[in-house]
């Protein structure tokens, strides 16, 4: 037991100590109620002051709420007026719209007849002036009318004078057709006799041409025969030569070098001579079968370098003779090259052949233009102009009636002993000249010497 | 050149020209280098042979068989070996226009063969001294053709 009590003694102590602790609080506790009861006492005398004032303010707004209901009654008066007023005014607005409608459309009307009223303007303006233009010719037409008038009128008179002249005509006209009509019977029966004629000429025609082909085709024939003669005439002359030079040759070696009797070296010689003949016949027979056997073939050449070549190739003989040539107006020819240098290498060394023993040769070859009137000979035409070419010399010449006959193949007007030759150099040279279209004329007299004219067509 | 030198070459078919040609040289006392074929394709064949001496000058005939004197010729100045050699023509046929063809084509003179064994013997002489003085030079066309000296007597 002195352990519960203990305990007790304790939890006196506390609840003693609680005690006084609660005791200091209650007394801190009554100051401060009597400080908020002085605090409440003061705000209760501040709410009787405020309640006091509201008083004041009350009546103030009182009096202040009559005024403001005089005025609301004064505004309503007002507002109704004011609304009144509006009113009128709308109303008449709404009238000022319509009458503005109205103006704008009575506006637009007005532009429109305006416009039209342009328009219709212009066209009159453009009526006008038509009228006026039309106005103008109908004064010239009128004038052209009036003139017409006149000019038909005098034409009138011209067709009454015509008439009359036709009338006439007519009358001569029916005369003459019956003139005609009887002409024509009698041409009618011309033309039948003429026909007749015709037929029989139209078969003789027929005859004419069957024999003119026959002609031809005989004159085709001739001409190929004849080119084949030819061509034998150079083959076999050409081929004759070889042999006849051997012999020739053969013969030079055995008079050289055999010892023969005096007759046989003569018989040798005379072998030698005749065949020596013979090569020139060969040559010459070449030459002439040369000329009718090439094509004919023109060419523009040069004649003084035809002349100068001859010259060159006869310089020996030219020496030999003591010959001079004078060579004067060789201009350029249309000529057969090959076939001129052949003619006038024969009309010079012929020229040169039959010179006089006994005096200094000498040949004038000439060229010259001349008209055909001028020559006077047949075979030439008036209207032309040729190319005239002489060859002359002072040789032996001849007697003047064989100046044709020199001209023939084979002719010859001097025995072999004394002039060399086969009678084929001159008969060259006219044939040469006949292809040249030209003439050739000889004019000599015994021993005078000769001249060869050639006459070959210019151009 | 000495004529005597010479090798000189015939191109002819016809014998007796050959035996002519042959005669003239001995009677001239001029080389025994002489050499003769009968046709142009003999003389081509020679010419152009491997082993052939060229001969200084070459006598050419222009009717020959297999190949004439034209188309030699022309062959020759073609060919660079050969085109040097002097060829004198010799033929029977004489006309201007195949003479002047073949002073174009390069020959160097042209000998007519003659009818007279003296004319023979000149020409050959003549030609012989013309190659010896000019060698390969083709002389001026006036030149072209020999002439025999000796004059055919007129009786």
């Amino acid at each position: 037991m002195t352990k519960i009590n203990k305990s007790v003694e304790d939890e006196l102590i506390i609840a003693r100590q609680e005690l006084a602790f609660q005791k200091v609080e209650k007394g801190k506790r009554a100051a401060e109620l009597g400080i908020a009861n002085i605090e409440l006492v003061f705000q209760d005398e501040e709410k009787e002051k405020r309640a006091a004032e509201l008083i004041i303010a009350n009546k103030e707004v009182v009096f202040q709420n009559k005024e403001k209901e005089d005025r609301a009654a004064e505004l309503i008066i007002a507002n109704k007026e004011l609304l009144f007023q509006n009113q009128e005014k709308e109303n008449r607005a709404a009238e000022l719209i319509i009458a503005n409608k109205e103006l704008l459309f009575q506006n637009q009307e007005k532009e429109k007849r305006a416009a039209e009223l342009s328009i219709a303007n212009e066209e009159l303006i453009f009526q006008n002036e038509e009228k006026e233009k039309r106005a103008a010719e109908l004064i010239i037409a009128n004038k052209e009318l009036a003139f017409q008038n006149e000019e038909k009128e005098k034409r009138a008179a011209e067709l009454i004078i015509a008439n009359k002249e036709l009338a006439f005509q007519n009358e001569e006209k029916e005369k003459r057709a019956t003139e005609l009509g009887i002409a024509n019977i009698e041409l009618a029966f011309q033309n039948e006799e003429k026909e007749k004629r015709a037929t029989e000429l139209g078969i003789a025609n027929i005859e004419l041409a069957f024999q003119n082909e026959e002609k031809e085709k005989r004159a085709s024939e001739l001409s190929i025969a004849n080119k084949e003669l030819l061509a034998f005439t150079y083959v076999s002359s050409h081929d004759l030569q070889e042999p006849l030079r051997k012999i020739q040759t053969f013969c030079s070696i055995i008079l050289e070098n055999e010892k023969l009797s005096e007759k046989g070296q003569y018989n040798f010689e005379r072998m030698q001579q005749a065949a020596g003949r013979m090569q020139q016949l060969i040559d010459d027979l070449l030459a002439f079968s040369r000329i009718n056997t090439t094509e004919l073939i023109f060419e523009k050449t040069d004649l003084k370098i035809i002349i100068e070549e001859i010259i060159s190739d006869l310089k020996d003989t030219i020496q030999d003779k003591d010959a001079t040539i004078d060579a004067s107006g060789l201009g350029s020819a249309n000529i057969i090259p090959f076939q001129f240098r052949q003619l006038m290498y024969n009309m010079i060394s012929n020229a040169l052949k039959f010179s006089k023993p006994d005096m200094p040769s000498h040949i004038v070859i000439k060229s010259s233009i001349i008209n055909g009137k001028k020559i006077n000979n047949k075979k030439l035409s008036a209207d032309k102009d040729y190319c005239h070419i002489t060859v002359k010399d002072n040789g032996i010449g001849f007697e003047s009636h064989f100046s044709e006959r020199i001209f023939e193949v084979f002719q010859k007007l001097h025995s072999k002993e004394i002039y060399s030759g086969t009678g084929i150099g001159l008969a060259i040279v006219k044939k040469i000249v006949e292809n040249h279209n030209g003439i050739i004329i000889a004019t000599s007299e015994l021993d005078k010497g000769a001249t060869f004219d050639m006459y070959f067509p210019a151009n | 050149m000495l004529l005597k030198q010479m090798n000189i070459l015939l191109a002819d078919d016809d014998t007796d020209d050959c035996m002519f040609f042959k005669e003239a040289l001995e009677e001239l006392f001029l080389p025994t280098d002489f050499t003769a074929v009968h046709d142009g394709e003999q003389l081509m064949l020679l010419l152009t042979s491997e082993t052939v001496k060229l001969p200084h000058v070459l006598f050419l005939d222009l009717n020959m068989p297999r190949k004439n004197g034209f188309e030699c010729l022309s062959e020759i100045k073609r060919n660079e070996k050969l085109k040097g050699i002097p060829v004198i023509i010799f033929s029977t046929s004489f006309e201007h226009e195949t003479v002047n063809q073949l002073y174009k084509s390069g020959a160097h003179y042209y000998i007519r063969k003659p009818s007279q064994f003296s004319q023979f013997k000149s020409l050959i002489q003549q030609s012989l001294e013309f190659i010896a003085q000019t060698l390969t030079e083709q002389p001026n066309r006036d030149d072209f053709v020999l002439k025999s000296v000796t004059i055919n007597p007129i009786i």
